[in-house]
């Protein structure tokens, strides 16, 4: 479904009011969507709706769109269509930080008291999650000494990713207990956001998106190449930065809200780079929005599919865009 | 910027890569007005002394001044408004509307925070126009032909509407028609006062400059006018072949009156 | 078989890694409100006080042992909604499912009206229900002793505190009077109880620690080391149990391990082999522990005979 260019503006136009348009269709079915099938009885379960599925669906909406737009960041810094926001270590950066900060509650719980340690578990696994995602990518920026290289950038996220992990083996082995509450906390699921989490979530996504924005016409000059966008006075290095900073974010704020959600950063700027041909400014806040399309869409589809049951959304994102990527692959065969 | 100062000038450049003195003591002026065509055999120093020339690579000895001011001394945005540079075969590819990568042209002017003014519109339109890239300008630059691509690229050039424009092998991979008209927009900047400098493999069309420096070796072995017989030699003594370099016509390839030459090995 | 030894294995796993908090006393509160209807205080492994205005009549529970410690207390029919892995007694099969601890599903909880969610601490469902006001406790037993308190906290919460203390006071002495039972040749022997392939095992911190050790026997895992820890299979084979103690698909499979041949225990066949069903009372941290006891007398009663 290619939109055709044939003003300026007025595809990405149309294709903007297609994602509202799709959004604002996902949230109401996503109100409808019950634990016992379709329901639209509002009235009689105000409660499950106000406070269950309305910030599930919103905040399901939201964390895909941070992904989207984390997404379409990495693909546009590396020039790598295949990039994705994880790549930069901040998975196995969260997974270290919630273990830790299961592992210290345990030690804790023996040492200094339940109450304490409670304390801590309740603040800490959110905040522990983002603060280990945004250490992850600070670290491989530290072992990459910049953002100047992406190559050497991309290494290095292989390299933190492999040795966080490691360490969480680590610290797991040391307190098994760590284990258990590592594989809960991160395992992708938008069952549990609550209005606390959707604010975060949009409170994030309002703040990265404009800032990526505005420097976007800088991953538009680096289409042209590293040299040809330092001819052009982009100043690269705090570009860079700035954008791998939003991007680190991002997905920070998404992993410990919804745990890993597989394949939605992804899918989300392919599916808009295929659509239509845009810029990176638009195309970022279009990759938000598919994202938000995309995970919401996957949430409810979760959550009526084997209705009274439930999956777990990260399962079926990974399946969707396990799909996708495979048409695609072989439509560029054929 | 200094008045009497030409648009660009580099005195005494030595580079040093892995060892190899890749650049020895070049120096080199680039007039306004004036087309200067840079040939010499693979490794001879062409694209490191563009890209130093551009500001993209610091020289480890030497000076480089724009229109007399220390290249080093400009900030970046400055410097991108005053030089235009191509790269060499660019890596440019992707999903972006040759009218975008056209645009980007223009960011030394607007800068990254700003958006494009009517008057950047028009340079785009214009540039898009002396390239010949009107016609695709909605077209995703993946999807166009080598020619087409290139000429796009060399729009985006274009619209910087820089005193200095360095181009780094224009004409490769193009067909003869399409060669002749990158030559086209290059007199045409010219006429506008540009200072013009382009790597260039082809001796033919490189003969067709107002002026040609001869490189081999990270130096400067021979600088003169086309029907120069010292240059004819210094490039038969580079390329180490014997080549004819003969006159042929009266009409330059804007269709002004002036003697074209044609390079060809020797038989 | 095989298929079901390595879900019970994992359940297992599960029930017993995921609490964090359970050295200190999750004691129960006395209630001290002075009105009319007084209300119930109960403290979680969170530390947390629960009030309820009235003992729990809707009860939700996310764990098999919760599930299993409510039946014991007499509460079963209060029971509105259990999570995929409960399965004792066989009336709660009857329940809705709810998913498990990483999955649980807020929706349906919350439209089951419950007023009282038994969950664990790594539950990320309590964050939710503490948010919509749902009075939810974190209950994961590690020990004898946790398992007394959560029998007591959920008693409290029935609202009969004494039958608490009563159904402790059962399974306590039905663990006396099987260690009555041990055969001499057998006090003492140090055992490996092994809770899942990887392997984990059973240490001496663990309630089944606390049962093997009142029964007088050994453990190879000290209590140093943790409830559950993961070990070397090399210290296994080092530390040559005098008897092996797992489900039946693990025993089976244990003579494949690089080295296993090696373990005297295993060669001489001193091992207890458990099926799905029984070795789920021995591994749920709840009253079915009393049987779970018998269970490994019977077993250690036999191995003592085969000597002979």
């Amino acid at each position: 479904m290619r939109v055709k260019s044939g003003r300026d503006g007025g595809s990405t136009l149309r294709f903007a009011l297609l994602l509202t348009a799709a959004s604002a269709a996902l949230l109401l079915a996503g109100l409808a969507a019950g634990s016992d099938g379709w329901s639209l009885a509002w009235t009689d379960e105000w409660m499950l709706v106000s406070e269950i599925r309305a910030p599930r669906s919103i905040g399901a909406w939201l964390a895909g769109a941070l992904l989207g737009f984390a997404g379409a960041v990495a693909q546009g810094l590396f020039r790598n269509p295949l990039a994705d926001p994880y790549l930069l270590g901040s998975a196995a950066g969260a997974g270290l930080g919630v273990v830790l900060v299961l592992a210290a509650g345990g030690a804790a719980g023996a040492s200094i008291g339940l109450a304490a340690a409670g304390a801590l578990l309740q603040a800490g696994l959110v905040g522990a999650a983002f603060a280990g995602a945004l250490c992850g990518v600070g670290l491989t920026l530290l072992l990459a000494r910049g953002a100047a290289r992406p190559m050497s950038l991309l290494l290095c996220g292989v390299v933190v990713g492999v040795l966080l992990t490691a360490l969480s083996d680590l610290v797991m082995l040391a307190s098994p207990e760590a284990m258990r509450g590592k594989q809960i906390f991160l395992l992708g699921s938008t069952g549990f956001l609550g209005w606390t989490s959707t604010a975060v979530l949009a409170a994030v996504l309002a703040a990265v998106l404009p800032a990526a924005m505005r420097v976007s016409r800088a991953l538009d000059a680096l289409v042209l190449g590293e040299a040809s966008a330092r001819s052009l006075g982009v100043p690269l290095q705090q570009v860079r930065l700035l954008l791998v900073g939003t991007m680190a974010m991002a997905t920070g704020a998404a992993v410990a809200q919804a745990g890993l959600i597989a394949f939605v950063g992804l899918v989300a700027p392919h599916l808009v780079r295929r659509c239509l041909s845009v810029a990176h400014g638009p195309q970022l806040a279009l990759s938000a929005m598919a994202g938000g399309v995309l995970l919401l869409a996957s949430d409810i589809a979760a959550r009526t599919l084997v209705a009274p049951q439930e999956l777990p959304v990260g399962v079926l994102t990974a399946v969707l865009g396990g799909i996708y990527l495979l048409a695609l692959l072989h439509r560029r065969q054929a | 910027m200094n008045g009497t100062a030409p648009p660009l000038q580099a005195r005494g450049i030595g580079v040093t890569l892995g060892g190899v003195r890749v650049l020895d003591e070049v120096s080199i002026a680039l007039p306004a007005g004036c087309w200067t065509a840079i040939v010499g055999p693979n490794g001879a120093g062409k694209s490191t002394l563009l890209s130093v020339l551009a500001g993209l690579r610091r020289p480890d000895h030497g000076q480089v001044s724009v229109g007399g001011d220390p290249i080093e001394a400009l900030a970046a945005r400055e410097r991108a408004r005053r030089i235009a540079w191509l790269a060499q075969q660019g890596e440019a590819d992707g999903e972006l509307a040759v009218r975008e990568i056209v645009a980007l042209g223009r960011l030394p002017h607007h800068g990254l925070f700003g958006a494009p003014g009517a008057n950047d519109q028009r340079a785009i339109d214009l540039a898009l126009e002396a390239a010949g890239a009107t016609a695709f300008g909605r077209r995703r630059l993946g999807e166009l032909s080598g020619g087409e691509r290139q000429r796009a690229l060399l729009a985006r050039v274009l619209a910087v509407q820089a005193p200095v424009v360095l181009l780094d092998e224009p004409t490769t991979h193009l067909d003869a028609p399409h060669q002749r008209a990158v030559l086209c927009c290059i007199t045409g900047l010219v006429r506008q006062h540009a200072a013009v400098a382009a790597v260039l493999h082809d001796l033919t069309l490189a003969l067709a400059a107002d002026r040609v420096v001869v490189m081999d070796q990270g130096r400067i072995r021979a600088t003169g006018s086309p029907g120069d017989p010292a240059l004819h030699a210094a490039i038969e003594a580079v390329f180490e072949q014997a080549i004819v370099i003969e006159p042929i016509g009266r009409t330059g390839v804007d269709g002004t009156a002036g003697t074209r030459w044609v390079a060809v090995p020797a038989p | 078989m095989q298929a079901a030894g390595v879900r019970t294995a994992g359940t297992v796993l599960a029930a017993a890694t995921v609490g964090l908090c359970m050295a200190a006393a999750p004691a129960m509160i006395p209630a001290t409100a002075a009105t009319t209807a007084p209300a119930i205080d109960l403290v979680d492994d969170r530390s947390r006080t629960v009030r309820l205005a009235t003992p729990a009549r809707r009860i939700v529970s996310l764990l098999p042992s919760s599930t299993e410690t409510v039946c014991a207390l007499g509460g079963c029919d209060r029971l509105v909604g259990v999570d995929r892995f409960s399965n004792w007694p066989p009336q709660v099969e009857r329940l809705p499912r709810l998913g498990g601890l990483e999955d649980a599903q807020v929706e349906r909880i919350v439209a089951l009206k419950p007023d009282l969610v038994l969950a664990t601490s790594s539950a990320r469902v309590l964050e939710r229900l503490d948010a919509l006001r749902i009075p939810a406790l974190a209950l994961e037993p590690k020990t004898l002793d946790d398992i007394r308190r959560a029998l007591e906290v959920v008693a409290t919460a029935l609202g009969d505190p004494a039958a608490g203390q009563a159904e402790w006071h059962r399974l306590s002495a039905r663990i006396d009077a099987a260690a009555r039972r041990v055969p001499p040749s057998m006090r003492g022997q140090r055992a490996y109880f092994e809770v899942s392939s990887a392997p984990h095992a059973a240490g001496a911190g663990s309630f089944v620690g606390d049962v093997l050790a009142r029964l007088g026997m050994g453990n190879i895992v000290p209590a140093s080391m943790g409830a559950f820890p993961k070990l070397s299979p090399e210290y296994i084979v080092r530390a040559q149990p005098q008897v092996i103690l797992a489900s039946d698909a693990a025993l089976r499979e244990m003579p494949k391990r690089p080295g296993w041949p090696a373990l005297s225990a295993l060669r001489d066949r001193r091992t207890c082999a458990f099926l799905p069903n029984a070795y789920d009372t021995l591994v749920r941290p709840g009253p079915r522990l009393a049987e779970a006891a018998d269970l490994l007398v019977e077993c250690l009663r036999t191995l003592d005979e085969a000597r002979r």
